[in-house]
């Protein structure tokens, strides 16, 4: 039996008081716990970044990766033991910034895994620069006349790039971010779920109520049909231009499931040499290499 | 014109043998077409080295295909040509002046003009009009270069049938009648030299009840190698000369039960490989240096991490993009460094194609038993020149996955468990910690690229530092036991003593062979593992030595220095080169002939 306190650690969280982590690492106890997942079932693999740091806060299997390269590393494992549910946590700096090329790759592939980005809009673990994701206009250390660039919106690309399931969610909304994240756990093939966070310290502008102001539940909307790429490209273009000093009511922020599409293949789908479990069974006695030296002589 | 002589010439008879060069614009299929005639030369039983020089063009450049074919084990290519089968007018301008005197130049003279051709008075031109040939028995011009292998045969005066069975194996399966007029076509070429080449000095025959052999370039040997040891992952990023390692797993991979990826970049490629032994698999990615480079972080991060990978670093010349399809032996000094601060690394390096096999396997050993990266340290030339080699098996092959938990619970290895619980990193005696995989029940662990406490959590105190970083590079004490020690050739006392590593040793071993027969005699240590550094070896070799020489492909001296830093001692010569090109024997010889009389002339 599993329950949200199966992963608890003893180690004491070094997140900032009111850092919308703390409600992602619930989040994700809570869908592990009632997905009924043990920690022989699945692995996480985090990047770096304040994201990163919760790999010391939850008691799994799991490995913390480099800067921008979790995925990766998390595909390495993917395609070499299709017995476990792989989990990549990633940051809006970390993903969207070094990791951009592996992120579209990663749609494209419609590997199976789900990809959580904790998308605070800001650098957090280097004291708050702009993030790929800063909204134009937003005035950093490294940007003191403002980001000139449109901010990276991972949800749009993530669609327009053919992505199966991609969700958006809000630190916020414990109950919200659970139910995204059991989807996105038990989605075959590459699942997105960008939350939207606030960074208390360094991110002054995107806080908890900036977002509250913003944010609505886009299931609740009448023309709701997360299953038509088109209408799901268009909501989430709602968010691909935002300036931070727009009125709430012109910058809403739609969450929840945006694109969902059935049926499609993972890229382990197309490997049926994973069909016999993990790749290390294969490798407890050498290989006899008379088949394979035929072809040279 | 200067003649070139066959250096190891006619005072040292090591029995028969021919080199025949074909020369043409890419794209006109001429490795192929030469692929073919090494494959018929060792089907009679000989001994081949064969070589594609290329432009990094697809089509339009100067490509040349060279074989050496011999009665005699041989090691390396050499510079004289005995036949030159010229399938443009360049190819007779740039190699006309390589043929020795009374060799033959064979060309279409539809192509070639032959008379206006300045100093083919020396040599025996031999005009067949292939393009015309090949029309006339196959309707293609296509075969023309198939008639060309056949008359360089009759030139050579071996039995065509050899190639016209390879022929038949190569397209019988594709069609039969493709087949039978490829073997029309090289009976017709054929039969348009022999009857003039009665008086040529140049030939060969089959050797009677020779065992068969397999004809393979590094990568292959590498392939094979990696495959017997149990590969399972192999993700890579094409760039030239490794390109074809990816191809050769991903040509195979079904048939293997592995899996091969072809990633958005190096770096997707070396993480991806640090994900799948997270995994347990068997990994492997490779590259040429400049791939290297873009793979140095994740590099790192298997050192920190404790992960059991394998890196090829194919050299080519560099840096940036350099000369993409040529060779040296420059980034010695950089795997040895490769990423930031300290960790332990192995770097093995295969000579030749059979050193290449068994490091393949050794490599995955090593990567398991240490848990660190192991570097498969090749160049270009080697990895892209081919020779017949005795067919490969996995008799000798052993798997040793170190201390690895692959399966059940945890808590059943009393040994991995620290208090009732396991503990990744786990300080031990030799450095290196229980793995248990994720998937075995109560492995609960983070690996991580942070320094990390023995559970696997980021840890920043003094303390924990310096307990992980002894405890990883403890580990290349126990790697200094496991390693493949260097290789000796030679007898014990000689005229003088060579070092090198890599692929130098076939040009060197090849010149040995020659010095011999001048009475000259000569010993060489071919480092096999250049990390951590056999300075025992090396030192008992050079107090041995009267004269010492190190040979290498880069401009630094980059193995001399570390003689120096890890021996404490100088060497008595360098000879090195750096202009993209193998060394070949022939200069290896005239060094060592100039070296050896100063020797004796001080002694005296």
């Amino acid at each position: 039996m599993t329950d949200v306190h199966t992963y608890d650690i003893d180690n004491k969280i070094m997140w900032c008081p009111g850092c919308g982590n703390f409600g992602m690492l619930q989040a994700m106890k809570r869908a592990l716990a009632e997905l009924g997942l043990e920690q022989h079932q699945f692995s996480i693999v985090w990047g770096i970044g304040q994201h990163g740091n919760g790999a010391d806060f939850i008691k799994v299997q799991g490995f913390h990766a480099l800067h921008g390269r979790a995925l990766p590393t998390a595909t390495g494992l993917a395609l070499t033991n299709p017995d476990l549910r792989i989990i990549v946590q990633s940051g809006d700096g970390d993903g969207y910034g070094l990791g951009m090329g592996h992120f579209v790759h990663g749609v494209r592939r419609n590997i199976d895994i789900a990809y959580i980005a904790h998308n605070n809009q800001i650098y957090g673990l280097t004291t708050g620069q702009a993030s790929p994701t800063s909204n134009q206009g937003m005035r950093t250390p490294s940007t003191p006349h403002g980001v000139l660039e449109w901010g990276v919106d991972g949800v749009a690309i993530a669609i327009a790039q053919g992505a199966t399931f991609v969700a958006r969610g809000f630190a916020g909304d414990i109950e919200q971010m659970t139910d995204l994240f059991k989807q996105a756990i038990q989605w075959k093939g590459f699942a997105l779920v960008d939350v939207f966070q606030p960074c208390v310290v360094f991110n002054k502008e995107n806080t908890f109520s900036w977002y509250k102001a913003r944010a609505y539940k886009v299931e609740d909307e009448p023309d709701y049909n997360p299953t038509d790429r088109m209408w799901a490209l268009a909501k989430a273009e709602e968010t691909l231009h935002i300036r931070n000093d727009d009125p709430p009511e012109q910058s809403r922020i739609p969450v929840g499931v945006l694109y969902r599409e059935e049926g499609r293949p993972t890229y382990q789908d197309g490997l049926p040499q994973l069909a016999e479990g993990p790749l290390w069974k294969r490798s407890a006695q050498p290989r006899d290499v008379t088949p394979f030296v035929e072809a040279f002589l | 014109m200067a003649s070139p002589k066959r250096a190891e010439g006619p005072n040292y008879p090591y029995g028969p043998e021919v080199r025949i060069k074909i020369g043409g614009e890419a794209g006109m299929g001429i490795k192929a077409a030469g692929q073919s005639l090494a494959r018929a030369f060792a089907n009679a039983g000989l001994h081949t080295f064969d070589v594609t020089e290329y432009p990094s063009l697809i089509r339009g450049g100067h490509n040349v295909y060279y074989l050496r074919v011999s009665e005699q084990p041989i090691f390396s290519q050499v510079k004289p040509v005995d036949i030159l089968v010229a399938l443009n007018q360049e190819t007779v301008d740039k190699h006309l002046a390589e043929v020795v005197d009374g060799g033959a130049v064979l060309y279409d003279p539809g192509k070639v003009d032959w008379d206006s051709t300045p100093g083919h008075e020396r040599v025996v031109g031999l005009d067949v009009p292939w393009e015309d040939i090949a029309k006339e028995v196959s309707g293609k011009k296509i075969m023309a270069n198939t008639v060309a292998l056949g008359a360089a045969l009759g030139a050579a005066c071996f039995p065509v049938e050899y190639l016209t069975d390879s022929l038949d194996t190569q397209f019988r399966r594709k069609s039969p009648e493709i087949a039978e007029q490829n073997m029309a076509c090289a009976r017709r070429g054929y039969e348009a030299t022999s009857a003039r080449c009665k008086d040529f000095p140049f030939t060969i025959n089959p050797v009677k009840d020779a065992p068969r052999r397999m004809i393979c370039d590094g990568n292959e040997a590498v392939g094979l190698g990696a495959l017997a040891g149990g590969i399972t992952f192999y993700a890579a990023y094409p760039m030239t000369p490794a390109s074809p390692l990816l191809h050769f797993f991903a040509a195979r991979d079904e048939k293997a039960g592995m899996v091969v990826k072809h990633t958005e970049d190096e770096l997707a490629a070396m993480n991806m490989v640090v994900g799948a032994a997270f995994g347990g698999a068997r990994a492997m990615c490779a590259s040429a240096g400049g791939g290297f480079a873009l793979m140095v972080e994740a590099f790192g991060l298997a050192g920190v991490s404790e992960s059991a990978v394998v890196v090829g670093v194919f050299s080519r010349t560099a840096p940036g993009t350099g000369l993409p399809t040529w060779t040296e032996q420059a980034d010695l000094r950089f795997v040895m460094h490769a990423a930031p601060s300290e960790f332990p690394r192995v770097i093995i390096s295969p000579g030749d194609r059979e050193d290449a096999y068994r490091l393949g396997w050794q490599a995955f050993n090593l990567a398991d038993q240490l848990q660190t990266p192991v570097v498969i340290l090749s160049e270009q030339y080697l990895q892209e020149s081919r020779a017949s080699v005795e067919p490969f098996d996995s008799s000798e092959v052993t798997i040793d996955r170190g201390k690895l938990i692959a399966e059940g619970d945890v808590n059943d290895h009393a040994e991995a468990l620290h208090d009732g619980v396991y503990h990744r990193y786990e300080p031990s005696e030799d450095g290196v910690s229980w793995r248990a995989l994720p998937g075995v029940r109560n492995a609960n662990m983070i690996v991580n690229s942070y320094e990390h406490d023995h559970y696997g959590n980021a840890e920043e105190t003094a303390d924990n530092r310096s307990t992980q970083h002894d405890k990883r590079m403890r580990k290349l004490e126990l790697a200094r036991e496991l390693v493949p020690a260097p290789q000796r050739y030679g007898p014990e006392q000689a005229d003088l003593s060579i070092v090198c590593f890599g692929a130098t040793k076939g040009p060197v071993r090849e010149a040995m062979k020659w010095l011999e027969g001048e009475g000259v005699s000569v010993n060489l240590l071919q480092l096999v593992t250049c990390w951590p550094f056999p300075a025992d070896e090396v030192n008992a070799f050079l107090d041995a030595a009267r004269t010492s020489l190190v040979i290498e492909g880069n401009y630094a001296g980059q193995l001399e220095g570390l003689i120096r830093q890890q021996c404490l001692r100088d060497v008595d010569h360098s000879m090195r080169r750096y202009d993209g090109r193998p060394f070949f024997p022939e200069d290896i010889f005239d060094t060592v002939r100039e070296l050896v009389p100063v020797r004796e002339a001080v002694a005296r």
